[in-house]
């Protein structure tokens, strides 16, 4: 056993009975830490921003075109958007700013304008890869060929796995009663549904676990030194 | 046996006895073989099969809560590439991750650092490895990856020139990327296929945490990944293949983990089993 002399060490295993106290029952300390991961989160978070993002693309541009301007270096390439240094940058901070219109009742509606082309964008730039990478790429996975059933046991999962798509999409088909065929098929729907939950729900301990045992890592060997 | 006083057992008594059932094999380790499966072979072998004027992109996206089974996986494949000689660029598409990837990094060139004897053996920063940084909203670096990594990336994460850096001498978009792999708690791996794989045809590997593995396996069934790391034991299992194949040495965090993680199931399913039996034994009273 050596336990660690390094203070960071300390104040992690502070912070992770803190946490686990939770398990015993609701408690200051558990509020402690909870709060203070809240609050250094959203420090690190904005400073990070604020250096990576807000810094090297709106203030140094701006700032750079401003002095070249009144120091008798303007040129016509300060209003072009490809060059690093440029004045537009400023039409898209202001765009960006708008988010705060909603804390100003008159002007509220201009938050609309950032949310709007923020949606309008990435929708654009979404969709069509979302069917090309997913949706039809997903589909053809699903076809049973030949290329599939190049051994007993490949086939019958490609079967398996047509069979299971199809009885859940009947499944979750609500324009017609569930009656006779459709009955049976989202009968065994279910069935490939639950071995899911089932699948999911193992995994599912096995990452909380997986968490616990890096936690309980920390302690026994970082800490207390039990592990070499 | 009395299965009401059972079922109405104190939680906070499971709690403990999951306690003792993860923390003893951590001290008293028992050391069960580590099987490898065809889906972390798979990755092990696009990234071994790199060829010179290639290099290995890693998007390490995870939070510090999903380490204990993401950051193996890291450490494991930076061991590989470095030991093959293998160019690496990184980047994050999460802010949070940043400050763990410089750490593991530096773990592991420090690691190859300590046993090298030649500059040849040495893995320099700049050199043999880049660390790109964070820039967001996600889409846009892999998007801005298929045109130019180093345009779009001119700094690296030290505030480093990238252009002039020897390892990105001739990588220049995904076309000189032998594989990308995503660490993630999220969804990067997909949007590297939707975004990077679709339009750009690069091949994509992903390692993720246990409780999103079951949402990936279509996409690994479909061949757009080229390998998939299931959590804490894919990572074992490329820990595994690493020190076998590679023969690198160092610390195995996910191995170490393994035995706890087997009992810690053995618990889970005789706490479900009895369950079960105490709740249709109490229902027939009923």
């Amino acid at each position: 056993m050596h336990i660690s002399t390094d203070p960071w060490v300390w104040i992690g295993v502070f912070l992770t009975l803190c946490m686990f106290s939770f398990l015993y029952r609701e408690n200051g300390f558990y509020r402690f830490g909870e709060h203070l991961f809240v609050g250094v989160s959203n420090g690190f978070g904005v400073s990070f921003m604020y250096n990576n993002v807000i810094k090297p693309n709106l203030i140094d541009p701006a700032s750079e075109s401003f002095r070249l301007a009144f120091t008798g270096e303007f040129s016509w390439n300060l209003f072009n958007p490809m060059e690093d240094v440029n004045f537009i940058v400023i039409i898209f901070g202001m765009i960006g700013c708008l988010y705060f219109a909603r804390f100003i009742p008159k002007i509220s509606w201009m938050v609309r304008i950032p949310i709007g082309i923020f949606m309008g964008y990435y929708t654009g730039l979404s969709v069509p890869a979302y069917f090309q990478g997913t949706v039809l790429r997903q589909v053809g996975a699903t076809i049973v060929n030949p290329a599939k059933m190049s051994s007993f046991g490949e086939g019958l999962i490609a079967i398996l796995v047509l069979i299971g798509v199809i009885c859940t999409i009947i499944y979750f088909f609500f324009s017609k009663e569930h009656k006779g065929v459709l009955k049976g098929a989202s009968w065994v729907g279910i069935v490939f549904i639950m071995v899911g939950f089932g699948a999911s729900f193992g995994f599912t301990v096995m990452a909380r676990m997986s968490l616990a045992i890096g936690r309980f890592t920390f302690l026994l060997r970082d800490w207390l030194g039990l592990v070499q | 046996m009395n299965w009401e006083r059972l079922l109405m057992l104190d939680r906070r008594v499971i709690f403990l006895i999951m306690a003792l059932v993860i923390a003893l094999p951590i001290i008293f380790p028992f050391g069960l073989p580590t099987q490898v499966t065809d889906r972390t072979q798979r990755l092990f072998d696009t990234i071994d099969a790199t060829r010179e004027d290639q290099a290995v992109l890693l998007s390490t996206d995870y939070t510090p809560q999903t380490e204990p089974e993401l950051h193996p996986m890291y450490i494991s494949i930076l061991r590989h590439c470095f030991a093959r000689n293998i160019k690496v660029l990184m980047v994050t598409l999460y802010i949070e991750a940043a400050g763990l990837m410089d750490v593991g990094l530096r773990e592991v060139m420090d690691e190859f650092n300590a046993r090298a004897t030649t500059h040849e053996d040495s893995i320099i920063m700049g050199e043999d490895v880049v660390f790109l940084g964070w820039k967001p909203p996600p889409i846009i670096p892999i998007l801005a990856m298929g045109q130019d990594i180093a345009g779009f990336y001119k700094q690296d994460f030290y505030n480093q020139e990238t252009a002039t850096m020897p390892v990105m001498q001739g990588i220049k978009n995904y076309r000189d990327i032998s594989i990308v792999v995503a660490f993630s708690s999220g969804s990067s791996p997909l949007w590297f296929v939707q975004f990077a794989q679709t339009r750009f045809g690069v091949k994509v590997g992903a390692g993720v945490t246990a409780v999103s593995v079951a949402d990936f396996y279509p996409y690994l069934e479909s061949g757009q990944f080229s390998g998939l790391l299931g959590g804490m034991k894919g990572a074992a299992e490329y820990e595994e293949l690493v020190e076998r194949e590679v023969g690198v040495q160092g610390r195995r965090r996910a191995t170490e983990g393994m035995s706890s993680q087997s009992a810690a199931h053995i618990a889970i399913m005789v706490f479900v089993i009895i369950g079960n039996i105490g709740y249709f034994a109490t229902r027939r009273k009923r």
